[in-house]
This record gives structure tokens, C-alpha cells and sequence, in this order.
């Protein structure tokens, strides 16, 4: 086993100093507000894409189903709705069957709900990586929105070919990356929010699964936003997955667009939500090793 | 998350060229951490409306300068809550400091602790990967040396285990052995070879005194006195975040032992 230890060991050379690539540099260490901009995201992608691909595998780690579960959810779900709003009431669907309504607007919810589920946490689970190493805290949160995607593409993928196998397919799904952004805005800006309190406010762990439970009745998933009652029907905007559900509805099947002020409303809350998000986390980035 | 400004020059700028000036200058650096959390729902009502402030503070860091130049081995020495980690953290980017201010001139490799920063759940291997991209490099550049890291940890097949099963030897080997296969410009070692066997304690020494030949600089934090001693050009005595003497190696651990006989 003894390997005798000679000084050659240690990497040397050219090669190692072109790797570092430090020469001239200098950097200036000191009180800050902010440390983040907009600019540094796209040099933080490599240290995402590790951190998602990890999040993804050490979130089925030590569990017998695995990924498996990113079908089970959704399918759960479906038949909770099944049960739960079909079975007991007329749903107006616009003359579309009740599973294919469903399962166009189920990935925005799961999609959501796991992201959050993981994001909330993701600064306060790599504390570790935070207080040893410089790692860009940002890319926590975004690792948890790329570590998801699954959980948003199986509904997704089943919801449209449903529409497409029983011929409700409208071509304004090729519209459909619009939403895609759309969601995964208005997650960030949650993710980036939470994620950011949550350093300091533990709070939000009791909150979240409140919001999370709470949640699914008040987005547009089992019904439509049109159905509700008038003064349900403005206040159901100021969630803003009411308007990126009936948008993805829109756009994949055959039914009238959702009303303007829906759309803006949500709309506005989504750019709200990103502004917030990104203002609390950038200011709360550089103590957030001293406080967690 | 970059640094607050990173000014590239060519290889000559100024009336020193940039490879002759202090790899790192700090001046005056103090570092206030707040204490205590809130207790309860009338502190934090009580707090938010301004009524009464709590100023429950500590001075991790206060008012400390120093320089060390490019290709030295520097040690720090001094009690537990000293403000050596604090030091280190802000020199790695990690936290920054609440007044003065510090300049780098070089890419840190901080090893704090044992285990820098590794995930449970993730194998041996994965974790090389993850540390190494934090640390700027291409998964290429990364994969490249794998062989020479397990080699150098000498854990084998054990690369392929979660770390969670690791022994705390076995993490600190690991996190050397990458230290050592991207050997930094500046590589800061805290307590890393406090949980490490003889032998490869020998063998990391052995590595830090190669990197340091080889023009790099380290900078070394032990409470073994002996291999302060064996490795550090100069040290730093730091008491209550406050820089107590500085000087050679010889003359700094020699007035910190009879302090603390």
C-alpha cells in the first residue's frame, strides 16, 4: 500500500499555470452591497450544470422507485383531480376531456412545487460548499430550477400528445417555449425569494408547505379561471401560475384565449416576483456564509 | 459572483511588475459579526419597529494588515475564535469584510477543513468533479487528472463510494489530493492534516514544500507547532482577531509558546 512519497508527485508545469490562468490578476476585496450582476450568470452555467445534474441524482439517492416518482406524482395528481373535481361536479372543460384539460396545465404545478420544494432549501443545504469554497451562491437556487425540468416535461409531454392522440392539438403550440419561459420565470423569482429568506428567516419551512398545499387548489389546474365567480376570478391573477396555466391551455388546445386582464395581471405579478427575487437575493448574497 | 474588480494587465504595469508585488495585501481588515438570532416573535417585532436594537456583535477581525509575497509560506497560529477561519474566508472570496480592504493577486484553492465543501450523497469521484468545477476548470481539464487524484489520496475503488461512508482521513485525502493535482497559485491550508495518518501527513508536507520550490504560495494554519515550524517562511500570531506579532518562524512560535506554556 505504501506508495513512497516523491516531491514529483505534485502537478507542475506549463500546463498548470495555463490552467489558473491568473497572470495580471488582481482583485480588490472589500465592503460590498452586492457582489452579483447580471453579466457574471453566463460564467456561473458550468457550476449550474454539475450542481443540477447533482441535485437531480442526490434527489432519487437511497430511494427504491428513483426517478420513477417523477411519473408517479403527476399521475397521483391527476387522479386526485379526476376524483376530486370530476367525479363530483360538471367541470366545463370546453367540451375537451377531462384528463387532456388537466394534463396540459399539471407540469406548470409539478414543475413549481418541486422547485420550490428543492430551491427554498438550496442555499441553506450547500452551507457547507458556501463557507469553504467561493462557489457562486446564485447558481444554488438556479441548479434547482435546471435539477426539475423532468418533473415539468413528463406532464407536459403526456398532456400534449393526449391533446394531439384525441385531436385537440392547436398549432399555437408552437407558442408553447413562450409559456415554457413564463414559468420558469415566475419560479425563479419565487425560488431566488424563498431561497434568499430562508438563510436568515427559518420561517419559511413551516410556510412553505402551507403554500404548497394551499396552492394547487388556487391554481387554474382542474377548472377554468372563466368559471369562477367575478371577484375570484380577478383575485385568482395575483397568482401568476393562474395565468401561465390558462396560457399553456390556450396554446395547446382548441379553446378561446384567457381574458387580458388575467394575462396581465399575472403578468405583472411574474415581473414582480423576478424584480423582488433578485433584489433580495443579490443583497442578502454576500453575508450569507456568516448567517446561515 | 465576481470579485469586486478584476483589473487584467500585461505582464508589466506600474513601477512594480506585477509578479514582484505582494501576492496578498490586507489593510486594516476588520470583520463585525452579528450575534445571536431572533428569539422570539416580540424581540423581532420589537427590533423591526426600531424600538430597541440589539447590537450583540463580535469582532471576528479587527483591524488586521499584513503582506505576503509571491512563492512564501505563511503560517498562522493563535487560540480557537482567533479569527484565522474568519481571515481565510474573506481572503477566499467567501464573506467580505465589513472595513479595509484586501488585494489578491493570484486564484485562491482554499482547503478549510476537512472535506471542503464535498456532498454526502455523492460518490468520490462526482465530488472531484463538482470541487474542481467551483474552482473554474473544464470537466475535460478535471477528468484528465482523476487517475493521478485517486493515486494520490490512494483510495481506489473507494473513489466510487458516497462520501457520506467516507472516514474523515479519507475526506481530507481526497480534498489534498485534488489541492495537489491543481496546484494554485495560492493554496490555503487550515487543519487539513489534522486527521491524516503519518505517512500521508509526510507526503503532504513533502507536496506543500514542492509547490512552494515551484514559486507557488501557500498559506498554512495548524496547531501543530512542529510542522508550522518545518514549513512556514514567516507567521502570523493572531489573539482576538487582532494581529499579536508577525515576523520569522522561529521568532513568532517561539513568543507563542511561552505565551501559552
Amino acid at each position: 500500500m505504501a506508495m513512497p512519497a516523491v516531491d514529483g508527485d505534485v502537478r507542475s508545469g506549463p500546463d498548470i499555470d495555463v490552467l489558473w490562468q491568473d497572470v495580471g490578476l488582481e482583485l480588490r476585496l472589500e465592503p460590498v452591497k452586492t457582489r452579483i450582476h447580471l453579466h457574471d450568470v453566463a460564467a456561473m452555467l458550468p457550476v449550474i450544470r454539475v450542481l443540477a445534474v447533482r441535485d437531480f441524482k442526490a434527489k432519487f439517492k437511497q430511494s427504491l422507485l428513483g426517478p420513477v416518482w417523477i411519473f408517479l406524482q403527476p399521475l397521483a395528481l391527476l387522479a386526485a383531480f379526476l376524483v376530486g373535481f370530476h367525479a363530483v361536479a360538471t367541470i366545463n372543460t370546453s367540451g375537451l376531456p377531462y384528463v387532456v384539460f388537466v394534463l396540459v396545465a399539471l407540469g406548470a404545478w409539478t414543475y413549481f412545487q418541486a422547485s420550490l420544494s428543492m430551491g427554498a432549501v438550496s442555499v441553506v443545504t450547500n452551507a457547507q460548499l458556501m463557507q469553504r469554497t467561493a462557489c457562486p451562491r446564485l447558481a444554488f437556487p438556479i441548479a434547482s430550477l435546471i435539477a426539475n425540468l423532468p418533473s415539468l416535461a413528463v406532464p407536459l409531454v403526456a398532456g400534449v400528445t393526449a391533446a394531439a392522440v384525441t385531436g385537440h392539438l392547436s398549432p399555437r403550440v408552437l407558442l408553447l417555449p413562450l409559456g415554457l419561459l413564463w414559468l420558469m420565470a415566475v419560479t425563479a423569482g419565487v425560488v431566488m425569494m424563498t431561497s434568499a429568506l430562508n438563510v436568515r428567516y427559518r420561517d419559511l419551512l413551516a410556510v412553505l408547505p402551507l403554500i404548497l398545499q394551499v396552492g394547487v387548489f388556487f391554481s387554474p389546474i382542474g377548472y377554468q379561471v372563466s368559471d369562477l365567480p367575478g371577484l375570484a376570478r380577478t383575485l385568482i391573477g395575483l397568482n401568476p401560475l393562474a395565468g401561465v396555466m390558462e396560457t399553456w391551455r390556450w396554446m395547446v388546445l382548441p379553446i378561446p384565449p384567457p381574458s387580458v386582464g388575467l394575462i396581465a395581471t399575472s403578468l405583472a405579478v411574474t415581473i414582480a416576483f423576478v424584480l423582488a427575487g433578485w433584489f433580495i437575493f443579490t443583497r442578502s448574497e454576500p453575508t450569507m456564509a456568516d448567517v446561515v | 459572483m465576481s470579485a469586486t474588480s478584476a483589473i487584467a494587465r500585461p505582464g508589466c504595469a506600474g513601477p512594480l511588475a506585477w509578479r514582484d508585488r505582494p501576492i496578498i495585501e490586507a489593510h486594516n481588515l476588520t470583520k463585525v459579526y452579528r450575534l445571536g438570532e431572533h428569539q422570539s416573535l416580540r424581540g423581532t417585532l420589537s427590533a423591526l419597529t426600531g424600538r430597541r436594537r440589539e447590537h450583540h456583535t463580535l469582532r471576528a477581525l479587527d483591524d488586521v494588515s499584513f503582506s505576503i509575497a509571491r512563492g512564501e509560506c505563511f503560517g498562522m497560529v493563535g487560540t480557537n475564535g482567533s479569527g484565522k477561519s474568519t481571515l481565510l474566508q474573506v481572503i477566499s472570496q467567501i464573506t467580505p469584510p465589513t472595513a479595509g480592504h484586501a488585494i489578491v493577486r493570484g486564484r485562491v484553492l482554499p482547503l478549510l477543513a476537512v472535506g471542503t465543501g464535498f456532498h454526502p450523497e455523492l460518490t468520490g469521484r462526482e465530488n472531484v468533479v463538482l470541487f474542481g468545477t467551483v474552482l473554474g476548470f473544464q470537466r475535460r481539464a478535471i477528468l484528465e487528472r482523476m487517475d493521478d487524484i485517486i493515486d494520490f489520496a490512494d483510495i481506489g475503488e473507494h473513489i466510487d463510494t458516497p462520501l457520506k461512508r467516507y472516514s474523515s482521513g479519507m475526506q481530507a485525502r481526497l480534498s489534498f489530493a485534488v489541492a495537489m493535482m491543481f496546484p494554485a497559485p495560492i493554496s490555503i491550508f487550515d487543519e487539513v492534516l489534522a486527521v491524516t495518518d503519518d505517512e500521508f501527513t509526510s507526503k503532504c508536507l513533502q507536496s506543500i514544500e514542492s509547490i512552494i520550490r515551484d514559486g507557488r504560495t501557500a498559506i498554512f494554519v495548524s496547531h501543530d507547532a512542529g510542522l508550522v515550524r518545518r514549513l512556514c517562511t514567516r507567521v502570523m500570531w493572531l489573539e482576538h482577531g487582532e494581529v499579536r506579532l508577525i515576523g520569522p518562524t522561529a521568532e513568532v512560535m517561539d513568543a507563542y509558546h511561552s505565551a501559552h506554556a
